[in-house]
């Protein structure tokens, strides 16, 4: 396994259409580095320029220290996870996973060892005599690891490979890779557009946006400490609520309610004094009781949770209550938050202490 | 990993997911073998001379040996063992054939030949013509015993392989019951 360098890489398109900006990171051996964003934001294109499908229009890749940058995709020893499988329909599992092998001409009895030991990692010992066509999408998708696996490349590539299956399944595989990367320790590029999915297997999270990086950090970090709303809104479900508010006299003001200030928070915001920012409040910072009165227009039960969208003012909110609640459209509630985010107006960069 | 001892091992146990494509390449490639010989046997004048029931019965059998190698060949690929015999059954076949048309034909004076023709040679000491001419004997019993050989040796193989796994799959039940209880 190695380190991955990514510096000031760029994507242009022949049509002039940069589809990548300025990308830069620095993967360290054996860590698992999740592409999150929306559709199109340049993710899945980034995983492509290091697989070698993508020509790369400017800056370095380095892998283990070496310039891979021109290199061709079979030179990089590099080995990517399809969404869509990518299997041999007409081979067994076996065959499948012992296929690139076979192509550079590896011992038989070597590679033979090789699949039945990514077999036994994935729990696919029974199912190596079996066609694909003979499996569930997880399985298949496990296939498509053991394929990988196989080669012991130096980097491992998956772009979005749960977005087949259905959501128990795709609960059950997530739990499955992160249990691969902990047995292996490989360094892992993982593309995704659910943040379920980049919360719980990165070890580091890279937001991306319209080509651009928006944060790199831990899970923790982005839901925690968002370095701009677009971060905000993305990593969080439901997303965060977000309020035009006035700083004035130690208070921020709303259309429809003021909050209080701590006074941590007064000397985050003293420059902002007589200026608006945006609030960001999660819905799971939220609780009933206080001065904020929301309107409700629906309550969602999940059974351990209680999701209520409603309107503060103008502002439109959901908060996510940890008791069982009944309200009823038309009902008014009596909210506070428990915690605040302050994002500067102009930029949308986080207001911090950093 | 690999070392001398368990190297047989894995080579056994390969068996297990991997099909026996050596056997039936073999026994296809012995199906190539016998169209060659029947393709030349019936574009030339020996088609004509046995142009009686013999020639329907070589047809049937071509027929048959190219249906039976091709399914025998699936079967071996997949370890079946009745297969084998099959195979070596239809090669020990071909092999017997070259003691019927080829060398029937080698050995007959060509009929189209006259009586007096056919004296002025013999006195002349001359080489008497035959339905089949030495070049396509050859080649017509080469292409027979090739495909006879071929069938054998991919009936051979896929006995031994065959045999191989049973036992090797066999033993592992043996353990796997042994270890559960």
């Amino acid at each position: 396994m190695s380190d991955l360098k990514l510096q000031h890489l760029e994507k242009i398109y022949d049509n002039k259409v940069q589809a990548v900006f300025d990308f830069n990171l620095n993967v360290k051996n054996g860590e698992l580095i999740v592409l999150v964003g929306p559709s199109g934001c340049g993710k899945s294109t980034t995983l492509r320029m290091v697989a070698g499908l993508e020509d790369i229009s400017g800056g370095n890749l380095i892998i283990d220290g070496k310039d891979v940058t021109k290199m061709p995709p079979k030179d990089r020893d590099i080995a990517m996870v399809f969404q869509d499988y990518a299997l041999y329909n007409h081979m067994t599992i076996y065959e499948n996973m012992a296929f690139s092998l076979m192509l550079r001409k590896e011992n038989k009895n070597e590679i033979h060892q090789k699949v039945l030991a990514a077999a036994e990692i994935l729990g696919l010992t029974d199912q190596l005599n079996k066609k694909p066509d003979q499996l569930s999408g997880g399985q298949r998708q496990r296939v498509a690891m053991g394929r990988a696996i196989v080669r012991t490349p130096k980097v491992f590539l998956f772009d979005e490979p749960l977005s087949n299956l259905d959501a128990k399944l795709r609960g059950a595989t997530r739990r499955e890779i992160l249990l691969l990367h902990k047995r292996l320790r490989a360094t892992m590029l993982y593309v995704t557009h659910d943040q379920t999915e980049a919360l719980t297997l990165a070890d580091r999270i890279v937001c991306m946006s319209m080509g651009h990086v928006q944060q790199i950090g831990t899970p923790l970090e982005l839901y925690d400490s968002p370095a701009n709303l677009f971060v905000a809104t993305f990593i969080g479900l439901p997303p965060m609520n977000l309020f035009d508010v006035t700083v004035q006299d130690g208070k921020l003001y709303c259309d429809s309610f003021s909050v209080d200030l701590s006074a941590e928070e007064k000397a985050l915001l003293a420059k902002y004094d007589g200026k608006e920012i945006v609030l960001g409040i999660r819905p799971e910072n939220i609780v009933q009781g206080g001065s904020i009165t929301v309107s409700v227009f629906s309550n969602e039960n999940l059974g351990q949770t209680t999701l209520v969208n409603g309107a503060v003012g103008k502002h439109k909110i959901t908060c996510k209550f940890r008791e069982w609640s009944n309200f009823k459209p038309g009902d008014s509630v009596n909210v506070s938050f428990t915690r605040k985010h302050f994002f500067d107006k102009e930029t949308t960069e986080a207001i911090s202490s950093n | 990993m690999i070392n001398a001892n368990n190297i047989a091992l894995i080579k056994k146990d390969r068996l297990r997911f991997t099909k026996n494509k050596l056997s039936s390449g073999l026994a296809l490639l012995a199906i190539v073998f016998n169209a060659l010989y029947f393709v030349d046997v019936y574009r030339s004048d020996v088609g004509s001379y046995f142009y009686n029931w013999t020639i329907g019965a070589s047809v049937l059998y071509n027929l048959i040996f190219m249906l039976a190698a091709f399914l025998s060949s699936e079967g071996v690929k997949n370890y079946k063992l009745g297969y084998s015999y099959v195979l070596m059954a239809l090669g020990l076949g071909e092999i017997v054939r070259v003691f019927y048309i080829p060398l029937q034909a080698r050995n007959t004076t060509d009929p189209t030949i006259t009586t007096d023709a056919l004296t002025e040679l013999v006195a002349k000491n001359e080489t008497v013509p035959t339905v089949m001419g030495d070049f396509q004997f050859y080649f017509c019993a080469g292409c027979l015993v090739a495909a006879g050989a071929l069938c054998i040796i991919a009936g051979v193989v896929a006995l031994i392989k065959t045999t191989t796994l049973i036992k090797y799959q066999a033993e592992l039940e043996k353990n796997s019951r042994g270890s559960k209880s």
